[in-house]
């Protein structure tokens, strides 16, 4: 097991250009520098699991691809492109599918709403997000923040399907979530990437789980990547997971 | 006795309508983007020299200069947004205040410069005067229109905001502006257009409103006040607030300045702080 970056990986389908390639890339917030020397790639079609304990940096990486954050130094590549000339509010449209951390569901937008205000035409639809959660249909007139903890996470996942994206940025979504509602969710993620169009990258604390769904993982730790390789390999090796998660 | 009661409130009512279209972007810009900005009512006097200027110079109709007046108030708007307020957004109130207070005297400066200090007359069309009889009462043709326009703007401005696209983009830049433009939405493109229409629809008020507000260099610091009040008192950001807030301003105003007119000021400021102390968040405001 390499702890170091891993080599490039094979060429997909669509080309050897990677879906997105992360180099030396450091960033923060006003006044804090959280992330240093952040090195990724991944290619199309691939899931990555993003794991690390609490307050490494994992959300941080997550919002600087979506241009929330600080950029400090570093190149962000999207598909061949200079993903940092990107304006913010252009990533979802350059096909990145955001479902926060804290799910930021819109208060003052019924479900519906939520949905439909930003979605782009796409084979995710309304219908199609409705048949993979039918709890949001029954609940489309609801304001946003009249649903459950769950609801409020189907709903933002549902949101970023509908942006029809090419990379799913998943923030913990199985966070505080009942078991039920948790194998729920965890089937709807694997039905999702069925088509293989479709990569994600998935936050976790609780790191079997995201191995299971994934093929690639990454560990960070302090705002570095301290591991990098593939899910099966760290899935196989609990020893060395525990020791990377800071438990042993 | 009831006749001029009625008649009074009418005319309060037509006047309170000249108050919501000049207020209710105020609301909104203040509400919603939580920029105070003093210098509307400059907004408001621009769109009334925009009206007088067409009709005297250039002999265009009341009624065309209605639209051209709420346009080029939103597009000079634009432009005072885009050069001077976006850098304020992040700044504290204080610096707002004093920013578009000075504006605002600037202004008024510069209007007297050009127009002079007296007041603008305006000829309304024919068929917009005269009185018409409704249920037994003599109205005045043309504040029955204000009263019309006045209805179809709130109208429209609710069904924009509720039911819209560009509404609930709105909505969803001022509940979460980060969630926002990380799903595709251009948030300051949307507070610029939203500050847009706001600005227009009190230009717009500002050219309906030349008989009945008068129209001088001084307008937008006689009204200031008047219009921080329907703000206040209709709830920040709430449309049906403003205007049930501008009628009840409207109304108390003109029956103060008919039948009390020695402490008419007086009684519209104990209205309002009477209205504010009973409902703190505005008459419709949200309570936060
Ligand atoms: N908006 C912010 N401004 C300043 N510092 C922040 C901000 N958000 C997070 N941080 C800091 O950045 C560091 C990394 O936080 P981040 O949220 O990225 O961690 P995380 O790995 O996602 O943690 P968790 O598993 O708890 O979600 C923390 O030290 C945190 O305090
Ligand atoms: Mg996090």
């Amino acid at each position: 097991m390499s702890t170091a970056v891993s080599p490039a990986p094979a060429a997909s389908a669509a080309g050897d250009t990677p879906l997105l390639r992360l180099e030396g890339v450091s960033a923060g917030y006003d006044r804090a520098v959280i992330l240093e020397d952040i090195n990724l790639t991944l290619a199309e079609g691939e899931t990555l699991a993003l794991l690390g304990r609490n307050g490494v940096g994992k959300s941080t990486l997550i919002a600087t691809l979506m241009g929330a954050t600080v950029l400090r130094g570093g190149r962000m590549q999207w598909r061949g492109g200079d993903l940092v000339a990107v304006p913010a509010h252009r990533r979802s449209a350059a096909g990145l599918g955001w479902v926060p951390q804290e799910r930021w569901i819109f208060p003052s937008l019924t479900v519906r709403e939520n949905l439909a205000v930003t979605a782009r035409p796409g084979k995710w639809t309304l219908e199609r997000v409705y048949e993979l959660f039918p709890r949001l249909q029954e609940r489309e007139d609801n304001m946003g923040t009249q649903l459950s903890g769950g609801e409020q996470q189907m709903l933002a996942i549902a949101r970023a399907l509908l942006l029809n994206p090419r990379l799913l940025l998943l923030d913990e979504p199985l966070e505080g979530l009942a078991p039920v509602v948790v194998e729920e969710l965890v089937r709807a993620i694997g039905q999702m990437t069925l088509d293989r169009d479709l990569s994600f990258i998935l936050v976790e604390q609780h790191a079997r789980q995201a191995l299971e769904l994934t093929s690639k993982a990454v560990v960070m730790d302090r705002g570095r990547i301290i591991y990098d390789g593939a899910s099966d390999t760290l899935l196989h090796n609990p020893d060395h997971l525990n020791q990377l998660m800071g438990f042993a | 006795m009831l006749a001029i009661l009625l008649t009074v409130l009418f005319d309060g009512l037509a006047y309170g309508m000249l108050l919501f279209l000049i207020s209710i972007g105020l609301s909104v810009t203040m509400g919603m983007m939580g920029f105070v900005n003093l210098a509307h009512g400059a907004f408001a006097m621009f769109g009334g020299y925009v009206a007088t200027t067409l009709m005297q110079r250039a002999g265009v109709p009341f009624l065309v200069t209605l639209p051209v007046a709420f346009a080029l108030v939103a597009l000079a708007s634009i432009v005072v947004e885009r050069l001077l307020y976006q850098r304020l957004y992040r700044r504290g109130p204080l610096d707002q205040v004093l920013f578009t207070v000075g504006l605002t005297f600037m202004s008024v400066a510069g209007i007297t410069w050009f127009y002079g200090p007296s007041q603008q007359p305006v000829v309304l069309p024919a068929f917009l005067q005269g009185q018409v009889s409704l249920f037994g009462l003599e109205v005045g043709i043309f504040r029955l229109f204000l009263v019309a326009v006045g209805l179809l703007v709130a109208a429209a401005v609710v069904l924009g905001v509720e039911r819209t696209r560009f509404g609930a983009k709105i909505r969803a830049a001022v509940d979460n502006p980060v969630m926002a433009t990380g799903l595709g939405i251009n948030v300051g493109g949307v507070f610029a257009l939203t500050f847009a229409i706001g600005s227009g629809l009190a230009g717009l008020g500002g050219a309906l409103g030349i008989q009945i507000l008068g129209l001088t260099p001084a307008f937008p610091l006689k009204y200031l006040v008047l219009f921080l009040i329907v703000v206040s008192v209709g709830g920040l950001g709430s449309v049906g607030g403003a205007l049930l807030a501008a009628c009840v301003v409207g109304v108390i105003d003109m029956m103060t300045k008919y039948f009390l007119p020695e402490i008419g000021s007086f009684i519209i400021y104990a209205v309002m702080v009477a209205l504010l102390m009973w409902r703190p968040h505005g008459l419709l405001g949200k309570k936060s």
